[in-house]
């Protein structure tokens, strides 16, 4: 059913040999990242294995020692960031800066201009309409900094979407997540990409929490240590051996 | 006291500064940033004693100059090296105060003259800095309405600003730079010691009353003009230094606002019929 990267049509994400050193610490040695247009892919690896510098490399928030980044073909990262979706890990909220929920999406808005963010008609049907897509209707009158980790992930993914991207970029997305809480995100996540058809690139510490959603997956530690189908990444002794990601057989019943 | 023009200076230059620094105070707060305030204002004392040092009767340039230093020693030191930000505050602000005290004693200025700089003094207000709060105000004002969008992002997170296109590093720079700005220029109203309440206490106190951000920014305009202009006013009626005057009447907003928010969550909401 799944083809390698390879062979599904026009890349969306390629890197080729990148290396970064931070701090005299060698974080990416030659990593070679594919991710092909309409697929949801993950990207796991333990804490430190330098999944947030690829991804900050990708974004043009770090720049590469050697190697290449291209998205949608192009070189120049900044002129594909109009196309690209991303969600952080967590915000720097602090408690008292109580930005609404519904502020927070006319920010992404292009004809949201000063005057406070005062309602202006076309906005606030774009953004009911992107909170139903998400399920978080209820949250608009809300402060941003006083949500839950699962309704500020729902949020962001929201805002996100506005711009309608055609890539989307999650950084360990259900950090502050419960969870079963998290499988629902997860589920979410798969939902919004196969109904916008989606480019999606998940960054997760866990492999079993994915598994269901993610067409093709890349074990990072530093290079590229193991790539292909969730099932075979899962049962990879090299993987195990290599650095014991939690590879439980979690979600197997779903599949058979 | 309307008639006093030293009065009129004062007046003005709280007109402009009070709702100045409750504006930038606003996203100060939001992005901790109140101790950089508080380091840049004591740094300043280093710039008054080597103007009086120079001879100056009038120490603003070097006051003015010597803040835009610490400022610029803040980010150069946090870039280039492993210590804690807070702690490189720190460092900055027990040196400076430690310089321009030993400088200021050397001189055998009279306690009078320090007095003045550390908790204000409406007499201190000259022309120079009335021109200098109005166009800041001008400036500022117009700036964060211009860029509210990409400063509030800024302020959320700053890699989802940067994908949306928000130029963080620039405008980061610019917020340090107009920051300082408005501390330095507003020490001679709030004094050295007391300047980074009138950023601080103004949002936070309208925050107990705002849903917000549009809520929270202008009520924090209306608390940082009334707390500024009320201030002075009392300041000159009982004859005590400004700066304290302003820090009490914004004080006593706060402590009301923090009543009204009790009574709002108290007493529920009419069921509408």
């Amino acid at each position: 059913m799944h083809l390698c990267p390879e062979h599904q049509g026009p890349l969306v994400v390629e890197t080729r040999n990148l290396r970064v050193t931070l701090g005299g610490r060698s974080i990416l040695d030659g990593v070679n990242f594919r991710v092909p247009k309409g697929q949801l892919v993950a990207l796991i690896g333990p804490n430190g294995s330098g999944k947030t510098t690829l991804l900050r490399c990708l974004l043009g928030l770090q720049k590469p020692d050697s190697g290449e980044v291209r998205l949608f073909g192009e070189s120049d990262v900044r002129e594909a960031l109009p196309r690209i979706g991303y969600v952080p890990q967590r915000l720097d909220l602090e408690r008292s800066f109580i930005l609404s929920v519904r502020e927070f999406l006319a920010l992404r808005m292009e004809n949201t201009r000063h005057w406070f963010w005062q309602a202006h008609k076309t906005n606030d049907q774009l953004i009911r309409s992107s909170v139903a897509e998400i399920g978080v209707e209820e949250l608009l009158d809300r402060p941003l900094a006083h949500l839950s980790g699962g309704q500020l992930q729902r949020v962001l993914i929201a805002f996100s979407l506005l711009r309608n991207p055609e890539l989307l970029l999650l950084d360990e997305p259900t950090a502050g997540v419960d969870t079963p809480g998290e499988q629902t995100f997860y589920d979410l996540i798969a939902d919004v990409q196969q109904r916008r058809k989606l480019t999606v690139v998940l960054v997760s510490h866990d492999l079993s929490m994915v598994f269901r959603q993610a067409s093709w997956v890349y074990a990072l530690n530093g290079v590229i240590c193991c790539e292909g189908h969730p099932e075979h990444v899962m049962n990879a002794e090299s993987l195990k051996q290599a650095y014991g990601i939690h590879v439980s057989p979690y979600h197997h019943h779903h599949h058979h | 006291m309307f008639t006093e023009p030293f009065m009129q200076r004062a007046l003005l230059a709280a007109l402009f500064l009070g709702p100045l620094c409750a504006l930038l105070g606003v996203f100060v707060t939001a992005r901790r940033m109140a101790f950089f305030s508080d380091t840049i204002s004591h740094g300043a004392l280093t710039g008054v004693a080597l103007g009086f040092w120079l001879g100056m009767p009038d120490p603003t340039a070097p006051l003015i100059l010597f803040s835009l230093l610490i400022a610029g020693a803040i980010v150069w030191l946090r870039e280039r090296t492993d210590l804690v930000t807070d702690t490189i505050m720190a460092l900055l602000l027990s040196w400076s105060v430690a310089i321009g005290m030993i400088i200021l004693s050397l001189l055998r200025r009279r306690p009078g003259d320090i007095h003045r700089f550390l908790f204000g003094d409406i007499l201190a207000i000259g022309p120079l800095e009335v021109w200098l709060a109005a166009g800041l105000f001008v400036f500022v004002g117009v700036g964060v309405f211009l860029k509210l969008n990409d400063l509030s992002l800024i302020t959320v997170q700053e890699e989802m600003a940067h994908v949306c296109g928000v130029p963080v590093r620039k405008l980061n720079f610019l917020f340090v730079i107009v920051l300082t700005l408005t501390v330095a220029v507003t020490i001679r109203l709030l004094g050295i010691i007391l300047v980074t309440s009138l950023i601080v206490i103004p949002p936070a106190t309208a925050r107990s009353l705002s849903g917000n951000l549009r809520q929270q920014i202008l009520l924090s305009l209306g608390i940082g003009l009334f707390g500024a202009l009320t201030g002075t006013a009392l300041s000159y009626a009982l004859n005590v230094p400004c700066g304290p005057m302003i820090v009490v009447t914004c004080i006593v907003l706060f402590v009301v606002s923090l009543g009204v928010r009790a009574l709002k969550r108290a007493v529920p909401k009419p069921a509408l019929a």
